[in-house]
């Protein structure tokens, strides 16, 4: 671990900073990382370590509750375009979205999720407007 | 009052995707989870084909089908391959 990283973050602060070591679920129990960024996803933010490991914010010791979830129309038609075709390149890359944690597994995640969201709400409201 | 009317925007959506298994997809459950969601976007295309005349999402909903049959395509071929039982 390095000497210069930030202490685990106080309640107050969230998102934690650049630089923090931050606390988060595993699959194989809790584990820390150094955290390097936070970006928003297409639903939710991830938390990018120096690792390179892509941790999810609801996996994350202290997240806020309620968890914050964008809204679909927040995403731009430019930035889901941009998405799906990071995804085919990675996919045609040959890499395999079955290492967790990792970006193409990440990626891939949010999109099923914001595609599902986007297309059963859309669903939904044509089926409210018929009523 | 109902559970639903009780619920914010965000615990639905929390609800909605953990019901749909899309909060955090198992490593073994990706071919799955993309025939459903690919199952909605269908379903939508389908409505937007008989009833909208909205040529933009109708284009969005196909764009977006075709990922994920090129992404369901890519996955399949990369799949580690069972061992063949004559080499056992």
């Amino acid at each position: 671990m390095q000497s210069t990283a930030k202490q685990l973050r106080s309640e107050a602060n969230w998102p934690p900073e650049e630089g923090e070591v931050i606390s988060f679920k595993s699959s194989t129990g809790s584990e820390i990382g150094i955290l390097n960024e936070v970006h928003w996803g297409l639903v939710w933010r991830d938390f990018i370590l120096e690792d390179g490991r892509v941790i999810p914010e609801h996996r994350i010791s202290g997240c806020p509750q309620p968890k914050v979830w964008r809204k679909m129309n927040e995403v731009t038609d430019r930035e889901r375009e941009e998405c799906e075709e990071r995804l085919l390149s990675m996919a045609a890359a040959g890499m395999d979205p079955h290492k967790r944690d990792q970006p193409f597994w990440a990626e891939l995640n949010q999109y099923l999720a914001y595609t599902y969201l986007r297309f059963k709400q859309a669903g939904r409201k044509v089926q409210d407007t018929e009523r | 009052m109902s559970q639903s009317d009780e619920e914010t925007e965000d615990q639905h959506i929390w609800r909605v995707l953990s019901e749909a298994g899309l909060v955090e997809i198992r490593l073994e459950e990706f071919a799955e989870r993309i025939k459903d969601v690919k199952h909605i976007v269908t379903v939508r295309l389908r409505e937007l084909l008989n009833f909208n005349t909205d040529l933009q999402e109708r284009e969005s909903a196909a764009y977006s089908l075709g990922t994920l049959k090129g992404l369901e395509l890519k996955l399949l071929a990369n799949a580690p391959k069972p061992p063949d039982p004559s080499d056992l």
